[in-house]
């Protein structure tokens, strides 16, 4: 334990931030502009992932195991998530043949 | 003595008797054999008026002037202690004995009046409540129950004006008499909380105990007494408050004598006497009593000329007495006022009862146009009839002379020019009076398929008493004139407190007398002439009258002018609240809130286009704007 | 403990009805509940304690449940009891869709009421306040009449929108209580509140009460809703519901904040006592029976809104008595025209006529009832309204006399409606009416006894009261100078 939290604080911290910052930002962009539903799924777990990155650095740094804790709860959810996810993929592609998301237009009052 | 003062105790039972007798009646409904309702309901009545007669005898021996019952504690809270009590002291005691004893009369008669009738039960069921609710106002020992009984007579006098439901215009008017009455009691029970935040107390004797230390004059007195005389004037039918007592003619007959003219409508003259220690102190009430009093004999006297149908010249009779006794009660002369509700009584409920035998016997016509001709064949209810008609003129000896004499030697005292036109007013009342006699029991009979016949014992017997009443219920008050020694006036001292005026002297009340004898002979001689003689017969509704004539004969026109004053601009202001500011105002303003939103609505979702991207774009821009603004603060 | 067992028979009652069947046994079961609680409740009003406070807690999930009464509870919970025995029977013998439901909703509206009146603390009472509204919400929009989604709807919205300000203001005083929040009243009672905050957290906590009773001109929702409503749903409203109104009033505004209360007092009663002329003028002209009597209502309660704005001892006595009175007068009034309907097959005023000639014992008891509602002497109605007019009286002389005018107002319309519904000939249309049956005499004549019992014989509930009265006015003494000294 004590082994890796040094080793995780061999990199300085703003690496990390700039590291997950860039990855986020991949991923929002991918959410915004891709048109397939299952690669918005991909990019929102990568921004997820960033996330975990952080906190774990951030959990490191402070010596506070609470960060990591949060990792954990963040994967759970991502997974049920992503099992939600894809059977609505699954039942969209089922239902208009298609993954394009500008198909879902139906979602209004 | 501990029996006397048991019995005493005990006079919660005359009330008690009639309001058992409607209970039995009332329940029993269609179970009662027949004539048993009015069997049942006069004698509960005549055991009323035993019982009172002996509470009188047993007063009297034992000395009591007054004694009060109470029963139980009606509302206690605070300071507020409102029993519920009776007290008998010589005024309710003789009004108690005018309501069992005419009433019982009036009871016996209709059991003959309304033998026909098929609800004959609920007549005496009500009549019986009636009385209860009479008693029960003049037997109360605070005003709050004296109240209970005001609105109680109120509410039997609704059920019995309209108890023959069928017709529209009954229903209409026991809606009007209930309505202009309730008039009356607000302005009443406004002056009873007053009067108790005054005093503290609405019970009579701690009221009139605490009054003695009043100035003459004091305002919250005379905010009170006039307080009480709006309700007056609504239960007593004076102006402006009196046209419901001609319209209310629409019940039996037997109710008109009871109700209209015997006792209810002098509730009102009862109250104001037993507030004689208040009234006292506030002078400008008596005036104003005095107006309206004078105002009023006038003009129903006026009224009641032109009127052509039997009951309602009896009605504008009654309105116009009740006016004698008001111009009585605003000159100070309670006792006088209490004698004339004793006398008009007898020969009111006579002509009254006269009138239902008339009524009776000419098959339920009531237009004196087309009568004529009875005295041969209804020999006992003339001479009854005549004997009523002698004693409301005010001939000597019967019994309104003496009550009548009384009132305008005060109002001579008072005022000469009150003097006057009180005596019109009762040469007035002695012109329409035999103006009805003749047309009705001189000349010609003028219908021709009734055939007149004289009414049952039942009917006839309750009326030879009543006339015997009224011929000699005078002498209960012969004056000092007369050798008598104004029994009546000092039996009620003890109760009322009549204002002190300095007596007039014996030559001036004998002038005063003569003179009025020989105007009232006048005007039953012009009479005589003008129906009997010349046997005119008053002209009929579609022949063009003078314009002084048509006014009179459409009673001043006081009825449409109401009708154009409140009950028009009421339905109008009803329907204006409904549709104008209910369904166009209030209620659209509420759903406009609704509405409102819903416009927003269409509004703000023109952004929600179903479009996913912008959908997320919209998201992260929020998310970005959200935390830009975060980093900003 | 026994309030707890007042407060769970209805609500047990209620599920267990889900499991019955058969529809006369749904009915007989939720009779004898609501008979077992009236009993109860008269336990607990002879039990001794009666005339003074009591405060049971138990804690529920942490939080502190408690439940207590003082005078005004009991006459708010006597007068729920003492109705819902008769609102079920009003049910009795007559065909309904899903009775299991209907009843269900019924005694669990009884239990939320119940729960209303003994709550002492200002979450639980916002908690069951919205509860009630949730079973009478169905009721009228499953058993209502014509046009019922439309009208139900703008009901629930309007008593749901005056329940958030309700809810804001506890929220207010919450976090105005020193130490650890609470909301129970026995501290929210001890606040000293600015006088500035007072005023307008006035409006914020009266608006739901005023949308309740209804005070103008909050009262939209009213007359479309009781002539929809059906009989036992405008039972409940009328009877019982509109008095929640009066009760938050009294327990929220007069203990927590008497300044604003005093501030916007006469504002209150002039907008009160508009009321009371306005829907006496409006109900003169209705055309329908039932809106004709919820327009009377309206005015009745509004009378009752005023004088309990005058604050002093003889009209907040008259209102608490009043609240009795009326509530059994109201649902006599509806089940009778419930009755009518029911034979004529109409509403309309134009259509009737001449019922007294075949149901003459009807005509009887509805003339019976209509005189209790316009305050005839010996019936309850008069001792409440003479009660109420001589407090308003305290205020004004001017207050007094239009209070007074629904004297003559209420004769009007209510002799109107009587005269055409009974008297008159009979039209041809309904010849074979029959007189009341032996259920109606159930349902009327004990109401009417208690309508004129209590006329007769009012000390009871006077003494009921007394001590909770006092207290309110102590509540109010020390802070201005309101005239009490008539009192003592």
């Amino acid at each position: 334990m004590k082994e890796i939290s040094s080793a995780i604080q061999i990199i300085p911290l703003d690496y990390y931030i700039v590291l997950s910052g860039t990855l986020f930002s991949i991923g929002l962009m991918g959410v915004l502009f891709r048109r397939n539903i299952i690669a918005i799924l991909m990019c929102i777990e990568l921004m997820f992932n960033s996330v975990n990155l952080l906190l774990t650095a951030f959990s490191a740094y402070h010596s506070d195991p609470a960060g990591q804790v949060f990792v954990f709860f963040i994967m759970i959810v991502a997974a049920a998530e992503v099992a939600v996810g894809l059977s609505i993929v699954v039942m969209m592609k089922r239902n208009v043949e298609s993954v394009d998301i500008n198909l879902l237009n139906r979602l209004k009052w | 003595m501990v029996g006397a003062i048991t019995f005493i105790n005990l006079a919660w039972l005359v009330p008690v008797f009639p309001l058992l007798g409607f209970l039995i009646i009332g329940f029993s409904g269609k179970g009662l054999m027949h004539n048993m309702a009015g069997i049942i309901g006069s004698s509960t009545i005549l055991l009323s008026f035993l019982y009172t007669a002996t509470l009188f005898f047993v007063m009297k021996s034992s000395g009591q002037d007054s004694a009060t019952i109470t029963l139980f504690n009606w509302i206690a809270i605070g300071s507020m202690n409102i029993p519920f009590a009776f007290l008998i002291d010589h005024l309710s005691l003789t009004m108690m004995l005018v309501i069992t004893g005419v009433g019982t009369l009036i009871h016996i008669y209709s059991i003959g009046y309304m033998h026909h009738d098929e609800r004959v039960n609920t007549f005496f069921a009500q009549m019986n409540l009636f009385t209860f609710s009479m008693l029960l106002l003049v037997m109360g020992a605070n005003y709050l129950v004296l109240f209970i009984g005001w609105e109680g007579v109120g509410l039997c006098s609704y059920l019995l004006i309209g108890f023959w439901f069928k017709n529209p215009a009954y229903n209409y008017a026991a809606r009007k008499a209930f309505i202009i009455n309730r008039i009356g009691d607000l302005g009443f029970i406004l002056g009873i909380i007053l009067l108790f935040f005054t005093f503290k107390t609405v019970t009579f004797s701690e009221v009139f105990a605490q009054a003695a230390s009043f100035p003459t004059g004091t305002t919250v007195i005379t905010l009170i007494t006039i307080l009480l005389l709006v309700g007056a004037v609504g239960k007593s039918a004076q102006i402006p408050l009196f046209t419901w007592l001609p319209d209310a003619m629409a019940g039996p007959t037997p109710v008109s004598a009871l109700i209209h003219a015997a006792t209810m409508v002098t509730a009102g003259i009862y109250m104001i006497a037993r507030s004689s220690i208040l009234y006292n102190l506030a002078p400008i009430t008596l005036n104003i009593i005095i107006g309206i009093g004078l105002a009023t004999a006038l003009m129903a006297a006026i009224i009641g000329l032109k009127q052509n149908d039997i009951k309602k010249v009896l009605a504008y009779s009654t309105v116009s007495q009740l006016g004698y006794m008001f111009l009585a009660l605003g000159l100070g002369a309670y006792s006088t006022a209490v004698f004339h509700v004793t006398t008009h009584a007898f020969f009111k409920a006579l002509l009254f009862l006269g009138a239902g035998s008339v009524i009776h016997a000419m098959g339920g016509e009531q237009d004196i146009m087309k009568m004529g001709g009875l005295k041969s064949k209804m020999p006992i209810t003339y001479w009854t009839f005549l004997a009523a008609t002698l004693a409301i003129s005010g001939i000597p000896p019967f019994s309104g002379f003496f009550s009548k004499d009384l009132i305008l030697n005060k109002a001579f005292e008072h005022n000469i020019i009150l003097y006057i036109l009180a005596l019109g007013g009762a040469l007035i009342t002695c012109f329409y009076m035999f103006r009805l006699l003749y047309l009705v029991f001189f000349g010609e009979q003028r219908l021709t398929n009734a055939h007149p016949h004289e009414s049952p014992q039942a009917m006839t017997i309750p009326l030879i008493v009543l006339a015997v009443l009224s011929v000699f219920g005078g002498f209960l008050n012969v004056p000092s004139l007369f050798g008598g020694n104004s029994n009546f006036g000092s039996f009620l001292q003890s109760a009322t407190t009549s204002l002190s005026m300095e007596e007039m002297s014996h030559s001036t009340e004998t002038i005063l007398i003569l003179v009025s004898l020989a105007l009232l002979g006048l005007v039953i001689y012009f009479a005589y002439s003008t129906f009997v003689t010349r046997s005119s017969v008053p002209k009929a509704d579609s022949e063009p009258m003078s314009f002084f004539g048509k006014v009179v004969y459409n009673k001043f026109y006081i009825d449409e002018i109401y009708d154009a004053l409140f009950e028009k601009p009421l339905g109008f202001l009803s329907d204006f609240f409904f549709n104008k500011v209910e369904n166009a105002v209030l209620d659209p303003a509420v759903d406009g809130i609704g509405t409102l939103t819903a416009r927003f609505g269409t509004l703000v979702r023109k952004l929600q286009q179903g479009n996913m991207s912008f959908y997320l774009f919209a998201m992260v821009a929020g998310i970005l704007l959200f935390i830009i603004f975060i980093l900003i603060i | 403990m026994i309030l707890l067992i007042i407060l769970l028979i209805p609500f047990v009652a209620s599920l267990l009805l889900l499991l019955v069947k058969h529809a006369e046994t749904v009915k007989k079961l939720a009779l004898v509940s609501s008979v077992l609680n009236l009993l109860l409740t008269f336990y607990l009003l002879f039990s001794g304690s009666s005339t003074g406070v009591a405060t049971q807690s138990y804690v529920f999930a942490g939080s502190q449940f408690s439940l207590g009464y003082d005078g005004v509870s009991l006459v708010m919970i006597l007068l729920t009891n003492l109705l819902f025995p008769f609102i079920i029977l009003a049910g009795f013998n007559r065909e309904q869709k899903q009775p299991q439901i209907l009843y269900a909703l019924i005694l669990f509206a009884q239990s939320a009421l119940i729960g209303v009146f003994l709550a002492q603390n200002a979450f639980l009472f916002y908690i069951f306040w919205e509860l009630s509204l949730i079973p009478v919400y169905f009721i009228l929009l499953l058993w209502g009449g014509e046009n019922r989604r439309a009208i139900t709807l703008k009901f629930f919205i309007y008593t749901l929108a005056g329940s958030l300000f309700l809810l804001f203001g506890i929220i207010f005083l919450y976090q105005l209580t020193p130490g650890l929040h609470t909301t129970d009243f026995a501290v929210i009672n001890q606040l000293v509140i600015p006088e500035s905050t007072q005023i307008w957290l006035f409006w914020i906590l009266f608006i739901a009460f005023a949308i309740k009773m209804p005070v103008f001109p909050f009262h939209t929702w009213q007359p479309s809703t009781y002539t929809m409503a059906s009989t036992q749903g405008v039972m409940i409203l009328a009877g019982v519901m509109t008095k929640m109104g009066i009760y938050g009033a009294l327990r929220f505004l007069f203990p927590i904040i008497p300044l604003g209360v005093l501030f916007w007092q006469n504002t209150v009663i002039i907008l009160s006592l508009i009321v009371v002329i306005y829907a006496s003028v409006i109900a003169f002209r209705q055309a329908n029976l039932k809106k004709l009597i919820a327009f009377s209502s309206m005015a009745h309660i509004s009378l009752m809104a005023a004088a309990m704005f005058v604050l002093n001892y003889y009209s907040i006595q008259g209102v608490l008595f009043q609240v009795i009175s009326h509530g059994v007068t109201i649902v006599a009034l509806f089940y009778l025209v419930h009755i009518i309907e029911e034979k004529t097959g109409t509403l309309e005023l134009s259509q009737m006529g001449g019922i007294k000639l075949i149901a003459p014992r009807l005509a009887i008891l509805m003339l019976i009832v209509v005189l209790g509602s316009i305050a005839l002497p010996l019936t309850a109605g008069f001792v409440g309204e003479f009660l109420m007019i001589t407090g308003l009286f305290q205020q004004s002389v001017w207050f007094a006399a239009i209070g007074g005018i629904t004297m003559i107002l209420g004769a009007v319309y209510m002799l109107y409606a009587y005269q055409r519904v009974m008297l008159g000939e009979t039209r041809a249309d309904y010849k074979p009416i029959t007189d009341l049956g032996l259920l109606d005499y159930c349902i009327l004549i004990p109401l009417i006894l208690i309508l004129l019992g209590l006329g007769v014989y009012p000390q009871p509930i006077f003494n009921l009261v007394e001590t909770a009265v006092v207290a309110m006015q102590n509540f109010l003494l020390p802070i201005a100078n309101v005239a009490t000294s008539f009192a003592n």
